[in-house]
């Protein structure tokens, strides 16, 4: 069984007694590339922007009203967070269709960091917004007996999140490979252009996911 | 029958089965999505926003299987008990 050695992150280097994996490094090029693309673009903001300004601005400007739709009133503390998942997932779903790049979401250790962050970060800001007992007393409404079905939920939550996320762009690698099996060059576009549409979809159903639990702990509640 | 060769039949008949219920829900999501539409065509925007967050929704489903049935494929647990088929 030899497959997985092809489908699964592969070591690029070794610092010391740490393996430095495929995963690693595209995440990497990944940042640098969302980081000097964001600089570039960001460096001379005009008031009558070009096109990149443009894009960027539509893109925070889809974002924040997203926020301000499901959150209300008090979103925009959340929109550098939630923008950053959306654009970061974007970019790395896509990565996968450069030559040479494995996609950092095609190792499952990624979207089950992504999904553990927003796990934490719904507490966080539940929190920050509602105070420490607040936001734990929630669990408890309407009924104490809530309680384990509010925990179970948590954990589905998580998980689903990561299975999705892992599940979408393992999948579609999988079957790009396969298809590269039957003729590189040719066969596998259809596949990859597809690939573009999910990758967007799937950062997309992230982002609204993220949002949908962060509006459940941080909306202003009644009594 | 070996045990390799079990659990790759099994593969196929799970995920093959296993993918029959969720397209039947995507299904009847996108029906009724289409219904609305041809009602209320200024409200498409909208529908169809809703209409790809539920079909995400259910493809989740779906990958859940893809997921249990790659894991049986590639990454097998159980194999290294079964040395030998």
């Amino acid at each position: 069984m030899g497959i997985e050695e092809e489908l699964g992150p592969y070591v690029v280097f070794t610092i010391g007694p740490v393996e430095v994996t495929s995963t690693v490094v595209t995440t990497w090029l990944v940042m640098a590339f969302l980081v000097v693309t964001s600089y570039l673009i960001g460096r001379n903001l005009k008031m009558r922007p070009n096109v990149f300004q443009n894009i960027l601005e539509w893109v925070v400007e889809a974002i924040d009203g997203l926020l301000k739709d499901m959150v209300g009133p008090g979103s925009r503390i959340l929109l550098p967070f939630v923008g950053t998942l959306a654009i970061f997932i974007a970019a790395a779903n896509l990565s996968g269709l450069l030559p040479g790049l494995k996609a950092p979401t095609t190792d499952i250790n990624t979207p089950l960091a992504l999904a553990l962050i927003v796990f934490f970060s719904v507490h966080y800001y539940g929190i920050k917004r509602h105070g420490l007992r607040e936001h734990f007393a929630d669990y408890l409404r309407p009924i104490f007996l809530m309680l384990p079905i509010h925990l179970a939920s948590e954990l589905a939550r998580t998980i689903s999140l990561t299975v999705r996320l892992f599940g979408n762009m393992m999948g579609e690698e999988i079957v790009v490979s396969i298809l590269f099996l039957v003729l590189p060059l040719f066969v596998p576009v259809p596949m990859m252009i597809f690939g573009i549409f999910t990758g967007f979809v799937q950062a997309y159903v992230f982002t609204i996911l993220t949002i949908t639990y962060l509006a459940g702990a941080v909306k202003a509640r009644e009594g | 029958m070996d045990f390799i060769t079990l659990s790759t039949l099994l593969a196929g008949a799970g995920i093959t089965i296993g993918i029959i219920v969720p397209a039947i829900g995507q299904a009847m999501v996108a029906r009724e999505a289409m219904k609305a539409i041809a009602r209320q065509p200024e409200a498409s925007g909208s529908i169809s926003t809703n209409l790809l967050i539920a079909l995400a929704m259910l493809e989740s489903l779906a990958i859940y299987v893809l997921v249990v049935v790659l894991i049986l494929l590639f990454a097998n647990p159980l194999l290294k008990y079964k040395v030998g088929g």
